[in-house]
């Protein structure tokens, strides 16, 4: 285990020397936003372990290195589970996760991370360890810290531990597919009455059909829903979604969850489109486009966050600029994308607040330099 | 003598007055004495700051104008929603008190995509009663509801019974605008689609004022649960009642809410106009709701029963409609109001303990309580493990006021020590800035001073909140500033 002194040493080090760092967690997300120049890494792969859980308080602290996958095995024999389900699967680090803001299907339901996040602890560019929230249920002491650290990419400070809430795991779950109708009406018909429900399922994730086989589903546009419960509940959700009158349910296996978070090959680009959940239909039709044009192959997305996102193979360029480029309403969010496309796109903090956050933690922009893009 | 004399301190001069009456109409600006004594204190009566000046604009427009008048005169200000606050955090010390009450514009609903935009005035449950017709609400209740604004709420980043289940102020903000305390307006993050760079949205809730004024607040709507069941389980001692916490939060149901109240709290509000028909000779009761989907609910209801009961409650009973509920909960939420009647001040902890805790903690705080020969008087977000230990006490008599403070400073010790914090849902404020430094590290306290920075780098917003002033970097960084100031320090 890494202790935060040791990585505030090195940071403070490297700050004095001017030595550019990028920070490292378990590798995953090492392609994802923009290009970083730096000089050294800084690795928190070694800086893991869960330091605090005391079930009957749903409250867990872990080092940023630490694996998903161990905080789901620790939480999960407890009956708890932290309900985060991030693209790349178990393997990442619950660092990565935060730094990144990544959430998946279970956003849906659970929220993104800055809604479990408790506390945080970090080092900031100049090589001082920063805390903020605690490590109870309910915190406002001070400044919000971990909101801010929160989809930060590293450029604020070296996450080293955090604090978060867990819940209890269903009595009962089970997912269903239902083969869908593309065409705008029909689609925009079983949204409003997804959104409509009086339960809402935990996840509910639409795939197109070249994903859907990748999922071992037959190769057709497929609504993916996760539904949890006690019996009695579950049994209401089952008749609330045949009530929809949408198609045949079908139960699948639950490892189509796992298959979806490791869908995307490797080397792979990925970006999302975003707008209001009320006009999903016609987020799905624009990225249906924005994929065509690129060449790309699957997408998916959330019915209930309104976010799709696609994948393309990254080797051509132009396609994927033109992708990039149709006309939009909504917000469009590169993840991983070749390096000459991110120059076409704006950045991601360029705002006076933002500049001036950047300049309070990382005056000399030591961090993650370039991944949001900014001059620095 | 002709022209602006130099004003005297804790007063603005005339000019200044004439400008802020130039944007908001004469009878906006309040100067005189009796006209200020109603914004000496919020809803925490232990502090008193005299404003030098209150001015109240009635739109966006104004309240950007007269931003920008202070930012140009640099004077300080205070904004203030409705004074409902619980840590002294809306008091100006000599300066001039903003107040956004007037701005009270609901300016849209989105029901299919569950999002309200409203001005920071905008009353906590009218937002909930607007948003009615289309099967939602406005999820965070602070027991002030009926008074508190959106606006106060964001600055406080306020909490409330239902947030055990639907989360706290900042799980429910998804953008804002705000202008920043030198006149610029800004806008935080986006409601209609996916948002990316730093969550500003994130740092400005709970910023205490601090940060600038929202302007408009898009917040998250909740669904109304299909069925409500709200139960009043009856303990004969206040160990069985926190166990019966302890057990249910440990079983994995969660509650929409899960109050506790004790036997003084129980009898000030029986004997109060909030009467709720609580036992009155209960060691505690736990006030437990439980919503949601009505398939699958009784069975929750039916564990909580038997869970209660196994830690030895004497009877549950489950609210036969909405007007017994609406009465059961009409004296938790106005039990500090019921209090208001034994004395003429009141502190208000608000500590919170891992729920683990609870039975200890509360064994602890009786036993200062008895060590200072204070009542305590203990009414608060059990399920939380969110602690509001209170005591109303006689201010003009030293010996008792010695002894309120010492108890609640030994309370406050107690629950950090439990690996607690300090504020669950009030804020800091002036109130708990003493404990600042017992659970932040200098470092940590410079950071929250940094990000201050950011927004208001002339420290106009809120000055001397939250952060200790000598917590700051160029503070700390000037020893003979240091020095001298400590000095002057009583």
């Amino acid at each position: 285990m890494t202790a935060t002194p040791e990585i505030a040493g090195r940071v403070r080090d490297a700050a004095a020397r001017g030595i550019r760092l990028r920070v490292r967690g378990r590798g995953h997300w090492m392609a994802a936003n923009r290009p970083v120049r730096a000089d050294d890494t800084l690795s928190v792969r070694e800086c893991t372990g869960i330091v605090a859980y005391v079930p009957g308080d749903f409250v867990m602290t872990a080092r940023a290195g630490t694996p998903l996958a161990e905080i789901a095995g620790a939480a999960g024999a407890e009956g708890q589970w932290l309900p985060l389900d991030p693209h790349g699967g178990d393997d990442g680090s619950i660092g990565a996760t935060v730094a990144t803001a990544s959430g998946g299907p279970l956003a849906a339901a659970f929220g993104a991370p800055r809604d479990h996040l408790l506390g945080i602890e970090f080092v900031t560019g100049e090589g001082d360890v920063v805390r903020g929230g605690g490590r109870v249920v309910k915190n406002v002491a001070g400044f919000d810290l971990v909101r801010l650290s929160t989809g930060a990419w590293g450029t604020l400070g070296i996450i080293t531990e955090v604090t978060f809430r867990l819940r209890a795991r269903p009595a009962e779950e089970e997912t269903l597919a239902l083969v869908t109708d593309e065409d705008a009406p029909a689609l925009e018909r079983l949204c409003a009455g997804l959104r409509a429900l009086s339960t809402m399922p935990m996840a509910c994730e639409l795939v197109n059909g070249a994903l859907a086989a990748t999922l071992e589903l037959p190769p057709a546009p497929t609504l993916v829903i996760r539904i949890g419960g006690n019996r009695e509940l579950m049994r209401a959700q089952r008749d609330a979604l045949a009530a929809l009158d949408a198609g045949a349910l079908r139960p699948v296996d639950d490892a189509v969850w796992r298959r979806l978070r490791l869908a995307e090959p490797e080397g792979h680009a990925a970006w999302r489109l975003s707008h209001r959940p009320s006009d999903f239909a016609a987020t799905w039709r624009a990225a249906g486009q924005s994929l065509a044009a690129a060449g790309g192959r699957w997408m998916h997305g959330s019915v209930l966050r309104g976010v799709v996102r696609c994948g393309a193979p990254a080797g051509n360029v132009d396609r994927l600029t033109r992708a990039l480029a149709l006309p939009f309403d909504g917000a469009r969010v590169g993840e991983t994308l070749p390096a000459s496309i991110w120059k076409s796109l704006p950045p991601a903090a360029s705002d006076r607040l933002s500049h001036g956050v950047r300049a309070k933690f990382d005056p000399r922009g030591i961090l993650n330099p370039g991944i949001l893009g900014e001059t620095a | 003598m002709t022209g602006i004399r130099n004003a005297p301190s804790g007063t603005i001069d005339a000019r200044l007055a004439a400008r802020l009456a130039a944007i908001v109409g004469e009878r906006r600006v309040l100067r005189r004495e009796s006209e200020l004594v109603a914004y000496r204190s919020d809803g925490l009566p232990s502090y008193h700051r005299r404003p030098a000046c209150a001015v109240f604009p009635g739109t966006r427009d104004e309240v950007v104008a007269v931003v920008r008048v202070l930012a140009d005169a640099a004077v300080p200000f205070v904004p203030r929603g409705a004074g409902t606050g619980l840590s002294g955090g809306a008091l100006a010390d000599g300066v001039v008190l903003l107040g956004l009450n007037r701005l009270t514009c609901i300016l849209s609903i989105d029901g299919d995509n569950r999002l309200a935009v409203v001005e920071p005035g905008v009353v906590n449950v009218a937002l909930s009663r607007a948003a009615a017709p289309y099967g939602l609400h406005y999820a965070p209740d602070p027991s002030s509801q009926a008074a508190c604004t959106i606006g106060g709420n964001v600055a406080e980043n306020a909490g409330g019974p239902h947030c055990l289940k639907y989360g706290v102020t900042t799980n429910h903000v998804v953008a804002l605008t705000v202008v920043l305390p030198d006149g610029e307006v800004a806008t935080l993050g986006r409601a209609d689609a996916e948002a990316e760079g730093y969550d500003l949205v994130g740092a400005f809730v709970g910023s205490e004022g601090c940060f600038g004024v929202a302007l408009d607040i898009t917040v998250r709507l909740t669904p109304n649960p299909e069925a409500v069941r709200t139960l009043l389980a009856d303990f004969t001692s206040l160990d069985a009642a926190a166990r019966a916490v302890s057990a249910i939060v440990a079983s994995g149901i969660l509650p929409a809410a899960l109050e506790m109240l004790d036997a003084p709290t129980i009898r000030i509000v029986e004997s109060s106009i909030y009467a709720a028909g609580y036992p009155v000779d209960a060691a505690a009761v736990l006030l437990i709701e439980l919503d949601g989907a009505l398939a699958g609910l009784e069975e929750d209801v039916a564990a909580v029963d038997a869970m209660c009961r196994a830690e030895g409650a004497r009877a549950v009973r489950i609210a036969r409609d909405e007007t017994e509920r609406a009465r059961l909960w009409q004296g938790r939420k106005k039990a500090f109001g019921a209090m208001g009647r034994l004395a003429s001040h009141l502190v208000v902890q608000d500590a919170v303990v891992p729920r683990t805790q609870l039975p200890r903690v509360l064994a602890a705080i009786q036993a200062i309580a008895q060590k200072h020969r204070v009542t305590v008087c203990n009414v608060f977000h059990a399920g939380d493990g969110n602690v509001h230990p209170n005591v109303a006490y006689d201010a003009g008599d030293p010996d008792e006021t010695a002894r309120v403070h010492a108890a609640m400073r030994e309370i406050m010790q107690a629950c950090v020590a439990a690996g607690g914090t300090i504020t669950g849902e009030h804020g800091v404020g002036l109130d708990k800035l003493p404990y600042m430094e017992s659970i932040f590290s200098p470092s940590s306290l410079r950071a929250m001073c940094d990000l201050r920075d950011v927004f208001d780098p002339a420290r106009r917003a809120n000055p001397g909140k939250v952060v200790p002033v000598h917590s700051c970097r160029e503070w700390q960084m000037a020893p003979a500033a240091r020095g001298a100031a400590a000095g002057q320090a009583e």
